[in-house]
């Protein structure tokens, strides 16, 4: 197994809603450059687990972390960290498309204009290579100033993952950004996380577990708030080490 | 919706009389209109349209009578009352739905709601034995001193501050439809979706930006159509207004002169027409009030219904 | 500055900005409150509730009248109200549910809460004022039960569309025709809802001046006859406190208390019924 320099790693993590103790001491590696699964039966933690990373639980009260995610040699759970840098350096897309009520090139560049980037020639720029790179200029770069509304479901999704890339974020999380939609349209979306690793790292939350195994290169697995196990996908896939994985795996529950 | 299925004598009964009482609003809402009309014909044919609404007189006396004086009151004190009333509502939902933690809102909420519920002749006691003598202490000789030095907007605090003037009328009527305004709005808000919102603080918006550039747009439909609702409720106040206006007839000139507005003068004037023109131009008043609502009314449900539909969606 | 400041700047602005705003509503609340709690509180003796005015100008005297006339009014109102609104939301909700009309009479009645009360007022005058020759308790009884009949069938038929359906369609199963499925199942399930907003209504019409100014009037003299004017509250604090006694301006003052009061009290208890029944996602 070589060498991988980890992006995050999670330490000692527990998460509580209220009294709720939602995370159990999670300690886990996120490699640089690889997609990261995250899998386990529903109410496991995992979409909680992804929020953590661009702590995005602060947005309601009587949310509480313990423990330290260390990113760039900084523990991201620590109070003064500041989130609106955290969080355009650790982008996210969600289970649904989320376009903002705007045009299509406004949407991609909002977090650019948020950023202080005026300049209409900058902007065009670097709104068109995000398209790009979310495999999407091509169709829609003669509409770029039709509401995104207007876009189908999967091209909304990868207009999201656009929006998201346009800011050149290190770390992208993805929670279960499938779930909503047709077979085509998710394969685009897992053509590109594999494309994308090249540039980010990313963290996929997802309930499908072919497309963890399809896409991954490292999968946590979760229960009941626990880490059960983490470890190379095929390695996860073909000869789990712990009991539970493997039921989970082979559909006993879940 | 229930087809097919056999209905006895007693639900055909019951459901015609379920029927007629529901048809008594539509037959309410046309009568209303039929009565005013039928009312208000001798002055319609002895004024006119356009003359009538163009004419400032109002002259019991010499019988001649038009509806500029009290459409002004009513146009300019809607206007003030909304300008007041806009800004300060919209904080209160942002506040409500976005800023207060939990253990505010509720009571925030339920306070602002109190408001609302506060009857209008409540306003108007108030208006006239409080605020309006601290407007004719205080705040109007201040503006006098300030923004009534100004080139232009200055010539509309001109006058002696008496605090019966259309400027205290406005506050008193702003303060009225806040509560209304902000509830509306506020449930605008509530219709932009969670994840929405979360995705735009996931590129690392803050709270202002994401209210801004998100909720705002998400809402602003709704709010809209909150505010043409709350014009509407401005437009056709009676009580609020009635104690500090003063029901003058000549056209205004400052914000700080006595007017009157068409409800005002109903108030005042109504028991006391002596001659039938005179009531006939009341009427006739009442008319151009209610065709004034009814199409704010039918443009604020208008838009209402679009941004629900849009939400949907 | 760097952008990064001048965004985190404009933010504490815009989130003061409105905290200050939610602290103006709050301000207008308590100040008018306190306000008319202060005021009012001085006129409030016995003899305000036991005596009849005196004549203008001598000291003393009471609001009987206007109490026992209040009450007259807005008990007819809502006698002739609740029941046209209640089975006017039923048709809109149960009969004609989904069809066209329902809608069309929905967004009427949401017009119609809002037409200016004073216009009903001029309306009732021309209905049952002129006709007669007099003023008449009866004209403010129907014109304030005009301006309840759409808050409460707005109410009911929302009351009512909240009750699940297959709830029906079990009664239905049982062999009940809809007039009894109705009254016996959909009526109970949302009684709560119903009552509510019945209470609302009161509350809204206990407060309203203007439609009763030209057709119950007022009286300074005690009646139980709802064919002669009438005297209520609201139009008595009108006609008080435009008036050039200080003695009327203390009557008004109590008299305005009791009415905020009153309907404080009726919107407090209907948000208290909503909550309960509905849990803390009711508005």
């Amino acid at each position: 197994m070589e060498v991988q320099d980890k992006e995050l790693e999670v330490r000692g993590l527990n998460f509580y809603y209220g009294s709720v103790h939602a995370l159990k001491n999670i300690n886990l590696p996120v490699y640089r450059h690889s997609v990261t699964a995250l899998i386990g039966p529903s109410g496991c933690g995992k979409t909680t687990l992804l929020r953590c990373f661009n702590r995005m639980h602060d947005l309601y009260p009587g949310n509480r972390y313990e423990g330290e995610i260390i990113f760039e040699g900084k523990n991201i759970l620590s109070p003064d960290i500041d989130l609106i840098d955290l969080r355009s350096r650790i982008g996210m897309v969600f289970q649904k498309p989320t376009p903002f009520p705007m045009s299509i090139f406004d949407n991609i560049a909002y977090g650019l204009k948020l950023r202080g980037i005026k300049r209409r020639t900058e902007l065009s720029e670097r709104v068109e290579r995000a398209l790009r790179h979310a495999a999407l200029w091509d169709e829609v770069k003669d509409k770029l100033n039709e509401p995104a509304y207007s876009l189908s479901g999967g091209q909304q999704q990868r207009l999201v993952i656009a929006r998201a890339l346009a800011v050149e974020p290190e770390v992208l999380l993805f929670d279960e950004p499938t779930s909503a939609l047709d077979p085509i349209s998710t394969a685009k979306i897992e053509e590109l996380a594999v494309e994308l690793k090249r540039e980010v790292t990313i963290i996929i939350v997802t309930h499908n577990m072919q497309q963890a195994a399809r896409i991954s290169d490292w999968t946590g697995f979760l229960m009941l708030g626990e880490l059960i196990e983490f470890d190379r996908t095929d390695k996860i896939f073909t000869s789990p080490s712990q009991k539970l994985t493997e039921d989970y795996i082979t559909g006993r529950f879940g | 919706m229930i087809k097919g299925l056999r209905k006895s004598p007693v639900d055909l009964l019951f459901g015609t009389l379920t029927a007629m009482a529901s048809f008594v609003v539509v037959v309410l809402i046309a009568g209303i209109f039929i009565a005013l009309l039928k009312e208000s014909l001798p002055a319609i044919h002895r004024f006119g349209i356009l003359r009538f609404i163009t004419t400032s007189e109002w002259d019991p006396v010499a019988e001649v009578f038009g509806a500029l004086s009290t459409l002004t009151g009513t146009l300019v004190t809607t206007f003030l009352s909304l300008l007041f009333a806009i800004p300060i509502a919209i904080g209160i939902a942002i506040f409500i739905t976005e800023i207060a933690p939990d253990f505010l809102k509720g009571p925030i909420g339920t306070a602002i709601e109190l408001l609302a519920a506060i009857p209008s002749i409540i306003y108007g006691m108030w208006g006239l034995f409080t605020l309006a003598p601290i407007m004719e202490q205080y705040i109007e000789p201040f503006l006098q001193e300030t923004v009534g030095r100004l080139p232009l907007v200055g010539a509309l605090f001109q006058g002696t501050p008496m605090g019966i003037d259309l400027f205290t009328a406005s506050l008193i009527l702003s303060i009225m439809i806040i509560p209304f305004t902000a509830s509306v709005a506020r449930d605008s808000f509530r219709l932009t979706p969670e994840i929405v919102k979360e995705s735009a603080y996931g590129v690392g918006a803050t709270k202002w930006e994401v209210v801004k550039d998100i909720v705002l747009p998400y809402s602003k439909l709704g709010v809209f159509g909150g505010v043409v609702l709350s014009l509407g409720r401005a437009i056709g106040e009676t009580m609020a207004v009635a104690f500090v206006l003063g029901n003058n007839h000549e056209l205004p000139h400052s914000l700080f002169d006595a007017a009157a507005t068409i409800t005002v003068s109903l108030a005042n004037e109504f028991t006391e027409a002596d001659t039938d023109i005179y009531l006939s131009s009341l009427y006739y008043l009442a008319l151009v009030l209610f065709v004034l609502s009814f199409i704010t009314l039918a443009a604020a449900k208008f838009f209402l219904l679009r941004a629900e539909r849009r939400q949907s969606r | 500055m760097t952008v990064e400041s001048r965004r985190r700047l404009m933010n504490n602005i815009a989130l003061a900005l409105s905290s200050l705003a939610a602290l103006t509503g709050l301000f207008w609340l308590v100040f008018i409150l306190l306000d008319v709690l202060i005021n009012g509180i001085r006129g409030i003796n016995l003899s305000l509730f036991l005596e009849d005015p005196a004549p203008p100008g001598i000291q003393g005297g009471g609001l009987r009248n206007a109490f026992v006339g209040q009450l007259m009014i807005t008990l007819f109102a809502t006698l002739i109200g609740v029941p046209l609104g209640v089975l006017g939301g039923t048709f809109l909700a149960e009969y004609a549910r989904g069809r066209r009309i329902s809608r069309v009479i929905s967004i009427v009645s949401d017009i119609m809460v809002s037409v200016p009360s004073i216009v009903v007022g001029t309306f009732v005058y021309a209905l049952m004022v002129k006709p007669l020759g007099h003023f008449n308790g009866w004209a403010g009884a129907v014109a304030l039960a005009i301006i309840m009949i759409p808050v409460v069938l707005r109410t009911t038929e929302d009351m009512l569309g909240m009750v699940p359906w297959t709830l029906r369609e079990a009664a239905f199963a049982l062999g009940a025709p809809y007039y009894k499925v109705i009254l016996q199942v959909v009526y109970r399930g949302a009684s709560t809802g119903i009552l509510t907003g019945v209470l609302l209504s009161i509350a809204r019409v206990a407060g309203e001046t203007a439609p009763l100014l030209f057709t119950s009037f007022n009286n300074s003299f005690f009646t139980w006859n709802m064919n002669e004017p009438v005297s209520s509250l609201t139009v008595t604090i009108f006609q008080y406190a435009m008036g050039p006694y200080e003695d009327w301006h203390t009557q008004a003052w109590a008299a305005s208390l009791i009415i905020t009061l009153f309907v404080l009290f009726i919107t407090i208890l209907g948000r208290l019924i909503l909550k309960w029944r509905f849990g803390g996602s009711a508005r």
